[in-house]
């Protein structure tokens, strides 16, 4: 055998034993050792289901509680740790999106961008240089003609389609605390659609490297993004380039054919004197590198140094991605060599998407982190490098601290930090067991953690519709317009650290009016497609009195939650008979405040003019919107934003 | 936390001082109108506007004795001079006719120019180009803070909810960070959404309050006090109803309103210090034109929105206000095949205010013939943006340490603001 092989073998085995470790895990998930210690902490079973609903879902649909009391509490968390429940349902919602099965090849061929579309047209001689020219109307015309003609889609659509079905999926999906962590791990390893050089591969990204990772193995997961085109030209590693010298790339090769070409005036000869000038300039990018260990694995306190940055990058020069596509997409990506038995002996790797150009990988020796990585490593010293990130030490703090803060708390105990890390390094990176160690941990359950969490817009949206038992969400656009107003545009976070995930970043003052404003919204039918029914959230069962009403509806908009102080707070919307008079009387002292009804916000019915005669004194809960709005309020209020 | 206590003491004494006999506090405080007290002191404010998209520098503000870029630009190049149409500014470079309104201002010199400026990443991406100007760390992506966020932090001021504020939907990347800072795409925005009549709307109102008073979350107890002072401050502005004054005329545009909108802020008197405001559609790939075209249209809605905020903001709160235009790269000195410019390198932006050392095209621009062009074909950026950009926030803004709005930088002022 030799060195190289021997290498590959190695890897092999450890893979294999990762394999075997995961399956062994599976099966003792079903023990009946995992015991969560919530009654230790003074909580009740309700309120520790509350808790567990709260942290591991996008929120707790009616009655919920009650079910994963029935089931058991340990139950209910292995049978979402396994993720294995029936999405029959969830899936006809998303039938329509044809994209959301698509590979990247077939995103490409379906979604061409301006640039395919303008060659293809004129390919097919139904644009010219003069159409062109004609000015953009014209163009766009032509352009969206062709598109409509030949079935092509737009970036647009491509990025609805990712937009909705999240949520979509976060809402209606049985398998929950899947979308959650792939909700977590796509903020860890962030990737933006800010720009359709990588956006257009973020549909494969999500479904391939991150959802069917996201409860498994932690080395797994990471080198699925690594091998992903979506992060390879995020972070520009596709372009990194090192100088091989088995293929004529060093400087002193290029140099030496740049100066053949250098009186060959033909256009043949520019071209090629171009070309050689390109390869010369284009070198080593650390992006990915210096991300890969302050973001994805060590934390900026890992213990590297620029120099590990740069070696790292230079170990993963070549890691580039090959998409064969249709005839008219091969222009987006050239692999410059052919993926054929003679291409794999020198060394070049294709994988699905993923290749690995020899070529513009640097073969010389390299240390990272004090190993050495000898000449000649290939693409297997890749692999190395990303399994000597993997199971580092620090990497099991740093990210089982990231997991800590997004599911206990924003300053998560070190005893716990502690804890899920030595599980992550025990059990080499598995995910499920980091968050079992988590659960059973007294610091989970402690009364700081419970509701100390501020819900994401997106978090707070969807926990809506959850708990309002939404049948349907006609408008996802709309929905994610709320979204983005309330601070979180989704998908478009341009920076590679993903959102900050603590509640300082959320709440501030324009953010938290359009968070009291969207549930304002939702219940006075101002987001168009939301189906949901607020009676049967209380089995049609009519309050006896508004007090009533207002009791039960908050125990059933916040379930296990002390309610006391809400529904004191609003009680006075209710039952103050001479309120219509006072109201009346304080108008007409304050004359200053001229009349103002013609609100931006569009009502409903034009502003009304039977202000006085109309008002009756109290909110009756006869009258339907009534309740609407105290529903409204309860959904703004303090409590609802907390998880 | 103590700077948001000051702010709120200072809302709290005006909001809660009137209360109606046997009515409920929260029902009077519905009902009252108050006349507003002035809050803050007076601060001085910096408007940046990001033209996205990369503006073609030299057609901006052409070298229009440049034969070489003459020849370059065939159909694209425009002469100053008698019944030319470039407005010579100083015997070299000449302005778009587009830029006209901006003319005025520059002979009075509270308009200077900087020409060649540019990022030392020679990236042609607009998004990495963009990222790399708005983090200030052209060779950072990781950098996780923007420029003018690391701004807020570093001015120590009592904090207004409204010391940064952006008038677009979603923050952008230059105000991402620690410190607060809002995006609000439209003032009206501001305000609780009820749809009844004020009355209901003053209840819920005072609802939401009473609510966001007694929760145990300290975060969310006293941004909820901020958001509803806030909310009443500018209800008592009445921005529905808003006059520019001096007869300005502001376009109907995106950029337009939100000038507006950056004005009405400033004259609230409400805590401003740090305006954003973006303008796309410089990305002129494809028939640019001259006169007219679309580097015309674009170039017009600039020039004239902020002349209109310029003119709405009068001779005594100009003093308080620079307002600096910003964009990611230039364009090819080249014309293209199709009419238009493809991305560059160094292109020039506008910066406007009384202590800025106005009246001048700074920077260098060399002779653009091929041996002093970068890589053979773009402007070569011969000022980093850094430059400029930690020169006006240490004139106006007084942020002496440009280490941390720009943590690599180490060159010099060049003079663009008085010193």
């Amino acid at each position: 055998m030799t060195r190289k092989l021997k290498k590959y073998f190695l890897l092999f085995i450890t893979s294999v034993s990762f394999f075997a470790l995961m399956s062994f895990s599976g099966k003792s998930l079903n023990d009946s050792d995992v015991k969560f210690p919530y009654k230790e902490a003074g909580l009740t079973e309700r309120e520790a289901a509350a808790h567990l609903l709260n942290r591991f879902t996008f929120g707790p649909t009616p009655h919920e509680v009650d079910k994963v009391v029935h089931q058991g509490l340990e139950n209910w968390f292995l049978q979402q740790l396994s993720a294995k429940n029936n999405d029959d349902e969830l899936n006809r919602m998303l039938q329509g999106y044809d994209a959301l099965t698509m590979s990247n090849a077939e995103i490409l061929k379906k979604y061409p961008g301006n640039a395919e579309i303008q060659k293809m047209a004129m390919e097919d001689g139904l644009m010219n240089k003069d159409s062109l020219a004609k000015g953009s109307q014209n163009k766009k015309k032509l352009m969206n003609d062709y598109r409509m003609d030949n079935g092509f889609g737009t970036y647009k659509q491509l990025y609805s389609q990712l937009i909705n079905q999240k949520i979509l999926r976060a809402t209606y999906s049985q398998n929950q605390l899947q979308e959650v962590m792939t909700d977590f791990w796509f903020n860890h390893f962030n990737i933006s659609l800010a720009k359709s050089k990588f956006g257009i591969f973020a549909i494969p990204y999500e479904r391939d490297a991150l959802r069917k990772n996201c409860l498994g193995n932690f080395e797994e997961l990471l080198l699925s993004t690594a091998k992903s085109p979506a992060m390879l030209q995020y972070l520009d590693n596709a372009s990194s380039t090192g100088r091989n010298s088995k293929f004529g790339g060093t400087k002193s090769d290029l140099e030496r054919r740049l100066a053949k070409y250098k009186n060959d005036n033909t256009p043949a000869g520019k071209k090629m004197q171009e070309k050689i000038q390109r390869q010369l300039n284009s070198g080593l990018n650390e992006n990915y590198a210096r991300e890969l260990m302050e973001l994805h694995t060590l934390g900026v306190d890992g213990g590297y140094t620029q120099k590990d940055v740069t070696e790292a990058a230079r170990v993963l020069t070549g890691w580039r991605f090959y998409i064969p596509t249709g005839e008219h997409s091969k222009n987006i990506i050239r692999p410059g060599v052919i993926d054929n038995a003679e291409s794999r002996r020198q060394g070049f790797v294709h994988d699905g998407d993923f290749f690995f150009a020899i070529n513009k990988h640097d073969d010389e020796a390299k240390t990272v982190l004090g190993k050495k990585f000898p000449a000649g490593g290939g693409y297997g010293e890749g692999l190395e490098l990303f399994h000597l990130l993997a199971t580092h030490p620090s990497t099991a703090k740093f990210i089982s601290k990231k997991i800590a803060i997004h599911f206990v708390s924003d300053n998560p105990p070190q005893s716990l930090i502690d804890k899920m890390a030595k599980t992550f390094l025990e059990k080499k990176g598995d995910i499920k067991q980091v968050l079992l160690t988590m659960v059973q941990s007294p610091e989970f359950w402690s009364k700081d953690a419970v509701r100390e969490k501020i819900k994401s817009p997106f978090e707070l949206a969807i926990s809506t519709m959850r708990i309002l038992n939404t049948s349907s969400i006609n408008r996802p656009d709309v929905l994610n317009r709320w979204i983005t107003k309330m601070g979180q545009r989704i998908y478009f976070y341009q920076a590679p650290t993903g959102f900050p995930d603590n509640a300082k970043y959320w709440i501030n003052t324009s953010s938290l009016l359009n968070r009291i404003n969207f549930g304002l919204a939702v219940t006075s039918n101002r987001i168009p497609g939301l189906e949901y029914d607020l009676a049967a959230l209380n089995d049609y069962k009519e309050p006896d009195s508004p007090e009533n009403a207002l009791e039960v509806y908050c125990k059933l908009l916040l379930p296990e939650r002390d309610i006391t102080s809400t529904v004191k707070r609003l009680t006075p919307l209710l039952n103050d008979p001479d309120l219509g008079k006072k109201v009346e009387k304080a108008s007409k002292e304050s004359a200053a405040n001229a009349d103002d009804d013609s609100d931006d916000q569009k009502p409903m019915t034009p502003p009304t003019k039977k202000k006085t005669d109309n008002y009756t004194g109290s909110l009756s809960f006869n009258n339907s919107s009534s309740l609407k709005q105290v529903v409204g309020i309860i959904l703004g209020s303090p409590e609802f934003q907390r998880r | 936390m103590s700077t948001r206590r000051a702010f709120l003491k200072g809302a709290g004494i005006a909001m809660f001082g009137i209360s109606l006999g046997g009515v409920p506090t929260f029902v009077a405080r519905a009902a009252e109108s108050l006349k507003q007290n002035r809050l803050y002191k007076k601060k001085k404010i910096l408007v940046c506007i990001f033209q996205r998209g990369a503006m073609d520098g030299l057609m901006a503000v052409t070298p229009f004795e440049d034969s070489f870029l003459k020849s370059a630009r065939p159909t694209l190049f425009m002469e100053a001079g008698r019944e030319k149409p470039l407005i010579d500014l100083d015997g070299r470079f000449g302005l778009h006719p587009a830029f006209k309104s901006f003319a005025p201002l520059f002979k009075e010199k509270q308009l200077a120019i900087v020409h060649g400026i540019g990022s030392p990443n020679n990236t042609r991406s607009h998004f990495d180009a963009q990222d790399y100007m708005e983090s200030g760390t052209p060779f950072n992506k990781g950098t996780t803070s923007g420029w003018l966020n690391r701004a807020i932090g570093v001015m120590g001021h009592d904090a207004s909810p409204f010391t940064a504020v952006s008038l677009t939907s979603s923050l952008p990347r230059s105000l991402y960070g620690t410190n607060e800072a809002l995006a609000i795409s439209n003032l009206n925005d501001f305000s609780l959404q009820v749809r009844e009549n004020k009355f209901t709307q003053g209840l819920v109102a005072n609802s939401f309050e009473d609510l966001y008073d007694e929760t145990t979350s300290s975060l969310l107890k006293e941004t909820g006090k901020e958001s509803f002072d806030a909310m009443k401050m500018l209800q008592r502005a009445d921005v529905k109803n808003y006059n520019p004054s001096n007869g300005a005329e502001y376009p109907k545009t995106a950029l337009g309103k939100a000038m507006m909108q950056i004005a009405q802020l400033i004259k609230m008197d409400i805590g401003l210090e740090i305006a954003f405001a973006e303008h796309s559609g410089w990305d002129t790939h494809v028939s640019q034109g001259t006169l007219q075209g679309t580097f015309a249209r674009s170039a017009a809605d600039l020039s004239n929105s902020i002349t209109a905020f310029w003119t709405d903001l009068g001779g005594d709160l100009q003093d308080d206000v620079t307002l600096m235009t910003m964009t990611e790269f230039g364009r090819t000195v080249k014309q293209n095949g199709t009419g238009g410019t493809d991305h560059g390198r160094a292109s020039c932006n506008f910066i406007l205010g009384n202590d800025v050392n106005g009246g001048k095209v700074h920077g260098l621009v060399k002779t653009l013939a091929i041996e002093n062009l970068e890589d053979g074909r773009d402007q070569p950026v011969t000022t980093d943006f850094r430059a400029v950009f930690s020169e006006v926030a240490d004139k106006h803004l007084l942020i002496r340490d440009n280490q941390i709005l720009f943590p690599d930088w180490k060159g010099n002022a060049i003079g663009v603001m008085k010193s």
